[in-house]
């Protein structure tokens, strides 16, 4: 029996509601009535306003802002959960920046991997499939028993730096080892050259020694990395980069976490333009550093929901931006 | 003892101590930071692999950071090969649930609302506003900045939305009210698209998220709803704090046979009778009513009609929500001393206005016993304001910042850590618990 055709109902979590307004544009629907709110206990909860009964359930929230990361995964959680009591059909979680997305692996002895423990946690909530962007490393694809769509954001940025730079003069550069083959992947996209920086890290957040591998004379440099925490990592690479006689240093990021002074940073480096998605919301941060660009993510995001709706292929979206 | 580790959550540091120094081990050690972008990181210093951990975290402060903490620590401890892990939530988060869900408005606590800066007995709660932090509510969250930007939703969904949601007037709404500006709705809780709003309960997603983390058994005090175990299907055991009151009340209450004890609201009925009956103490109710005005005759005519051996005492009407609230006391408590028993007080509306008509009602001294004093908001300073001669609770949240504000004289903590540490003690072993029920430690 095929089941009678349903909608799509939006529902935007607290931290980012112009990315969940900018998507519902896109989809040309309006933001389902289901909404947390906290009490003075400080304990979230979530009311229903609108019923969601056999509905495609897209539930939209990522995770930022320092001081209330946890409260939005709370949130998160309820919601998922109180659609699953009001009888969603399908509760899709879009989360653009994923919660804990770091700490995915047990680097330390009895350290916790709090990624493994967030999809756990998720579809305990009653989730069914998850969207997100650029994980961190997409193995966390592999923490869920229900599917995952990572899509990326390399194709938006990738335009956007096509439309603003010559090719000629680009080299594609990885911060770290780890982001070689990301890098080595843009690279032949763009038929450019691609180099390498090696970091020795002794203790997180804070790098010792960096070397570049490749030859970066007389080019613009495109550092490529899923995100930018603290930053030190991009104001050192920038740095090297020019010692070797780069001409110019541009970042391409998914996701400007931007955490404690990073701003300061960015403003004090040698960076000419730091490119970066709104997965994250970001507009107080764009006021205070004038070389941060801001690429619209939702038009991908938005795509990938109506996709995933209509059951068609969303691989499309992994090379390519939706108009 | 041998394989017994108890680590403590950032939630109550002083109780976990209390707990190892009456278990007479040391704390395991763990190494709870945040990193740069505000997550919470966890390290199991000490080895855990073969032990039977504990964990201690008490639903308070920041609850949603404190639990995400106590589900990452549970979760580290599995991974890290412990045989079994028990959470000990004195204070279990989120047991407090909204009694109607179907009435979002009017029941449940208050949302988090601006600072007052007086407070009076009459202080309700403002019209809250979904996470809001003071900035103005109605700006368009895509014009104005970051600031804005954590209104939430609900305003998106309300500029949607066909109306803006009205501010409620709750100058004189009982306790527990608040209203919601998830959209605007009428007296039945309906909205505009003749949607009945309700708030979803979190007691089964709470349960099955502390299982999902790798939690092996439970232990808890007081739980708000009994039925609140049957969401899990781990072993919980409830401990009760009604032996550490009782002893208190037998102890520094003079002549306490001669005093009345009091439930705040017919919930607790069963709590009070059963403390009182074993103490041989009279006992008296106070009932709360509210309902959707329907007859035409003002609500104090139809209440006083009612049979004489209640007093109706207070009455309101609130002609913009069309509700009545009455409120009843059933019992004497003429020149007694009154002892008001409840197990949770988070706004403190509840208990304050039972004072006050206990009080008003010709009570010499008014008790409040409470086992987890929560004291949200601005309920601290009602509780100072009120007529609750003295207030009695116990360490199951930090309560040095109240003692603070209301002096030593009229507060008091009990100490649970020790029924706390017997409990984990006996189950470590194996023994029974259930003699911790009746004759507390």
């Amino acid at each position: 029996m095929t089941k009678s055709p349903n909608n799509i109902k939006l529902i935007a979590g607290n931290s980012h509601p112009q990315l969940c307004q900018a998507i519902a544009k896109k989809l040309g629907i309006q933001l389902a009535r289901v909404g947390a709110f906290q009490y003075t206990n400080k304990e979230t909860a979530v009311a229903v306003g609108e019923s969601v009964r056999d509905e495609d359930v897209y539930i939209i929230q990522t995770c930022c802002s320092e001081d209330k990361i946890n409260d939005y995964l709370m949130e998160l959680l309820i919601t998922i959960n109180a659609c699953k009591i009001a009888s969603a059909r399908r509760i899709t979680a879009v989360i653009p920046n994923f919660f804990y997305a770091r700490q995915d692996k047990k680097d330390k002895s009895r350290a916790p991997i709090t990624a493994k423990l967030i999809a756990n946690l998720l579809q305990t909530a009653g989730c069914h499939h998850v969207i997100t962007l650029d994980l961190h490393a997409s193995q966390i694809q592999g923490f869920f028993r229900a599917p995952v769509d990572n899509l990326y954001a390399e194709p938006s940025t990738l335009r956007f730096i096509t439309e603003h730079y010559d090719r000629k003069e680009l080299i594609i550069v990885s911060p770290d080892a780890g982001g070689a083959k990301r890098v080595a992947s843009i690279a032949d996209k763009l038929d450019v050259n691609f180099a390498l920086i090696h970091k020795e890290r002794q203790k997180a957040n804070e790098i010792s020694r960096m070397v570049l591998v490749g030859d970066v004379t007389d080019k613009v440099c495109v550092l490529v990395d899923d995100m930018a925490d603290t930053c030190g990592t991009l104001c050192k690479a920038a740095e090297i980069l020019l010692e070797n006689g780069a001409s110019k240093v541009i970042a391409m990021i998914t996701h400007g976490i931007f955490s404690s002074n990073a701003i300061e940073k960015l403003n004090n480096s040698k960076l000419d333009k730091v490119i970066c998605t709104n997965s994250l919301p970001l507009q107080d941060k764009v006021a205070a550093c004038s070389r941060l660009e801001i690429i619209d993510i939702s038009p991908t995001l938005a795509e990938a929901i109506r996709r995933l709706h209509n059951g068609e292929s969303v691989s499309y979206l992994f090379n390519n931006v939706p108009e | 003892m041998r394989d017994l580790i108890v680590l403590g959550g950032s939630s109550h540091p002083h109780l976990t101590k209390q707990i190892c120094r009456n278990l007479t081990i040391d704390q395991g050690r763990v190494s709870s930071k945040k990193f740069s972008n505000g997550e919470t990181s966890i390290e199991v210093i000490d080895s855990v692999r073969e032990k039977d951990v504990y964990i201690v975290q008490s639903g308070c402060g920041e609850v949603n950071d404190n639990f995400i903490e106590l589900l990452i620590m549970i979760s580290a401890c599995k991974i890290a090969s412990a045989t079994r892990v028990t959470a000990v939530l004195p204070l279990f988060p989120y047991s407090r649930q909204p009694d109607a869900p179907h009435a979002a408005n009017l029941t449940g606590a208050p949302s988090i609302s601006t600072k007052k800066e007086s407070y009076t007995f009459e202080s309700a709660p403002s019209t809250p506003r979904p996470l809001s932090r003071g900035s103005s509510y109605f700006n368009d969250s895509f014009a104005t900045g970051a600031n804005s930007s954590r209104e939430g939703l609900l305003e998106k969904a309300t500029h949607n939305s066909l109306r803006h949601p009205v501010p409620y007037t709750a100058k004189s709404l009982v306790t527990n009210s608040a209203s919601t500006n998830i959209t605007s709705v009428d007296v039945s809780s309906k909205s505009d698209n003749g949607y009945k709003q309700w708030v979803a309960q979190n007691g089964t997603l709470i349960a099955n998220l502390l299982t999902t983390a790798g939690a092996d058994r439970l232990i808890t005090m007081d739980l708000h709803d009994p039925q609140f175990q049957g969401f899990f299907n781990i072993p919980v055991d409830n401990l009760y704090s009604r032996p550490l009151l009782k002893h208190y009340i037998k102890d520094y209450i003079p002549n306490y046979q001669d005093c009345v004890i009091v439930s705040p609201d017919s919930g607790g009925a069963k709590r009070a009778t059963s403390i009182a009956d074993s103490l041989g103490c009279s006992f008296a109710l106070i009932h709360k009513e509210r309902r959707a005005k329907v007859a035409k005759n003002p609500p104090s005519t139809a209440a006083s009609s009612s049979s004489s051996s209640v007093n109706l005492l207070n009455s309101i009407s609130m002609n913009t929500t069309n509700m009545v609230a009455t409120t009843m006391l059933v019992g004497d408590v003429k020149d007694k001393v009154c002892v008001l028993i409840d197990d949770l007080v988070d706004t403190s509306y509840t208990i304050t206005r039972a004072a006050k008509l206990l009080k008003d009602q010709g009570a010499k001294y008014v008790y409040a016993l409470v086992t987890h004093a929560v004291f949200s908001g601005d309920a601290i300073n009602r509780v100072l304001k009120s007529d609750i001669d003295k207030v009695i609770t116990t360490n199951s949240v930090p309560q040095s910042e109240h003692v603070s504000i209301i002096g030593p004289d009229n507060f008091e903590v009990l100490d649970i850590s020790r029924i706390l540490a017997e409990a984990i003690r006996r189950i470590h072993n194996g023994e029974s618990v259930s003699m911790l029920f009746d004759h507390g430690w």
